[in-house]
């Protein structure tokens, strides 16, 4: 992660300050409902373990009282047993269908299992008929009862690793938005924010500096015009005994200056 | 010339009497199965068989242990020992040692038939029959659609064919059927067995119709236990009970007319239990069987 000082390069004006603001709000309720959403499926996932760990071991007890039901089954009957029944089946009458669940948010499978009725098992009900009919049935339904554990733990587990998966997605995006996507948004207003401040004081020095321009030419002309106003007077008083100031003035003055016909 | 069968008896029978003893004396006893159920890996199982008769049988195996291989050398050891006996018996005790294998024959037969209806390899198929009751065509079963030609190519030359006449009616090899057939098969060798063994007369005929009739009232009852609930008629119940034993006639009638497990129990099960008490454990035919008699009573299954 390259830090805090991430920002977004954008052109820093009024209206992408808004932009910003706005993807801001979306960000934080976006992270305000994922970390909601995060918390909804970690809660689910420890009742999917809990339930893992019980089924578990009811499968362990299950499977060695179904098979010892299989040993009985061929002492009464028959070490054959197992193959004519074998034999005698076409196709399976115990099956099993998924279907999809939607648990806060996320397609979980679901494996369920279920008797097809074209199979025709009512013909296996004769089997061992005159020795270990009844071991057979009561094989078979431990069997059957094996079968629904393990169905329901097949699902479990597969919901368990889809949970998984989609805790992991989610706890990924409530990370990035809170380390990666808001504080680069944040920086970038708060650069924006400080670029607009920063051109206000420019225009505002720009504003300030004009002004005192216009006031010091003011004042200058004010100068100038008093000045002249003065000269004037000067000379109409003067022009009043007899002299021009200003033609007296320009004789001094020219007589300052180097005359050719003067040679002193 | 009764009373004087003792006299040469030795001569047809008197070595195969010895070989019977020794191996009702290599049965596994009480001990040995409490041992076994101490037990705690199947190693240790090989261990404590090894040091009973079916040692030889168990010990060139390897190491990791598969249950159906300790079951499959134990059931080698019992067919080694009952081909060995058949082949030094005379008649009418080969006749009578035959007469035992018919059972599993009977079942192969319908296992071949079963698996090829619904189109499996016949090599996997014979690789699963029972030992005792393979036969020699066994493996042609595979290519008959029905039961004219299963009687006609291959049941014929083999000695269940007068078996098939009860069940040689023109249907087909349906599924429910084959259950019956198996049944019907198994009654009408049963009673063939019974017919049998009362023609010799004296130990023989007391010792076996005793041991027949038990077995015909335990599959009775146990047809009916199976099949209350079932899609098993009462006339096709009636059909599968065997002509003889205790329960004949009149307690087939009842027991086809049941529909309730307790019904057929407290009626029944008093008479059954008087057969099993009395003291027939002599070894001298029966030996070869291997059937302890606590599994005889185990008809509730």
């Amino acid at each position: 992660m390259s830090g805090q000082g991430q920002r977004l390069n954008v052109v820093p004006t009024v209206t992408m300050l808004g932009v910003m603001k706005a993807r801001l709000v979306g960000a934080t309720r976006g992270h305000a409902l994922l970390k909601k959403k995060s918390d909804a499926l970690t809660v689910q996932f420890r009742t999917i373990l809990k339930k893992i760990v019980s089924t578990k071991e009811s499968m362990g007890e299950i499977m060695r009282a179904s098979s010892f039901a299989l040993t009985e089954a061929k002492y009464a009957a028959g070490e054959n047993i197992k193959h004519v029944v074998l034999e005698s089946v076409k196709s399976a009458s115990l099956r099993v269908r998924s279907r999809q669940e939607n648990i806060a948010g996320v397609k979980l499978p679901r494996f369920e299992h279920f008797t097809d009725p074209g199979a025709g098992d009512t013909k296996a009900d004769l089997t061992g008929l005159a020795r270990g009919g009844q071991q057979i049935q009561a094989c078979r339904a431990a069997h059957i009862k094996a079968i629904e554990v393990l169905v329901e733990l097949a699902s479990l587990q597969t919901s368990f690793l889809t949970l998984d998966e989609a805790i992991k997605t989610t706890n990924r995006r409530v990370n990035a938005l809170e380390n990666v996507v808001k504080p680069r948004l944040e920086n970038t207003i708060s650069y924006i924010r400080g670029e607009l401040d920063e051109l206000e004081r420019e225009d505002f020095f720009r504003l300030k500096k004009i002004q005192g321009y216009k006031k010091r030419e003011i004042e200058r002309q004010l100068q100038a015009a008093k000045q002249f106003a003065e000269e004037q007077f000067a000379e109409k008083v003067s022009l009043k005994k007899g002299i021009s100031i200003s033609s007296a003035h320009n004789l001094l003055v020219a007589g300052a200056e180097k005359d050719e016909d003067i040679i002193f | 010339m009764y009373g004087f069968e003792a006299l040469t008896f030795n001569i047809h029978g008197g070595y195969l009497e010895a070989i019977v003893r020794g191996h009702r004396s290599g049965l596994l006893t009480a001990a040995d199965y409490n041992n076994l159920c101490q037990c705690e890996t199947l190693d240790d199982i090989k261990m404590h068989l090894s040091a009973t008769e079916y040692g030889p049988y168990l010990q060139n195996e390897p190491s990791p242990l598969h249950t159906t291989t300790i079951v499959e050398k134990c059931t080698l050891k019992l067919v080694d020992e009952y081909k060995h006996m058949l082949c030094q018996a005379t008649e009418p005790l080969s006749t009578f040692l035959e007469y035992i294998t018919y059972g599993h024959m009977i079942d192969n037969v319908v296992l071949i038939v079963t698996g090829t209806l619904h189109e499996r390899d016949v090599q996997e198929l014979l690789e699963k029959c029972h030992p005792l009751g393979m036969f020699d065509s066994i493996a042609t079963l595979a290519v008959a659609q029905n039961m004219h030609e299963l009687y006609r190519l291959v049941l014929v030359d083999t000695p269940l064919a007068p078996y098939f006449s009860e069940c040689i009616t023109s249907e087909d090899l349906d599924d429910m059927n084959i259950e019956i057939m198996r049944n019907t098969l198994y009654k009408a060798y049963l009673e063939d067995f019974y017919k049998f063994c009362q023609k010799p007369g004296g130990a023989t005929a007391e010792i076996m119709s005793d041991l027949l009739a038990f077995e015909a009232d335990r599959r009775a009852v146990n047809i009916t236990i199976n099949s209350i609930g079932t899609e098993l008629t009462r006339d096709d119940r009636r059909k599968l009970y065997s002509n003889f034993g205790l329960l004949y006639p009149y307690g087939h009638e009842e027991l086809a007319a049941c529909e309730d497990i307790d019904q057929c129990v407290c009626h029944y099960l008093f008479q059954a239990k008087e057969i099993c008490r009395s003291p027939s454990a002599s070894p001298s035919v029966i030996g070869s069987y291997a059937i302890p008699w606590e599994m005889l009573m185990s008809w509730h299954s």
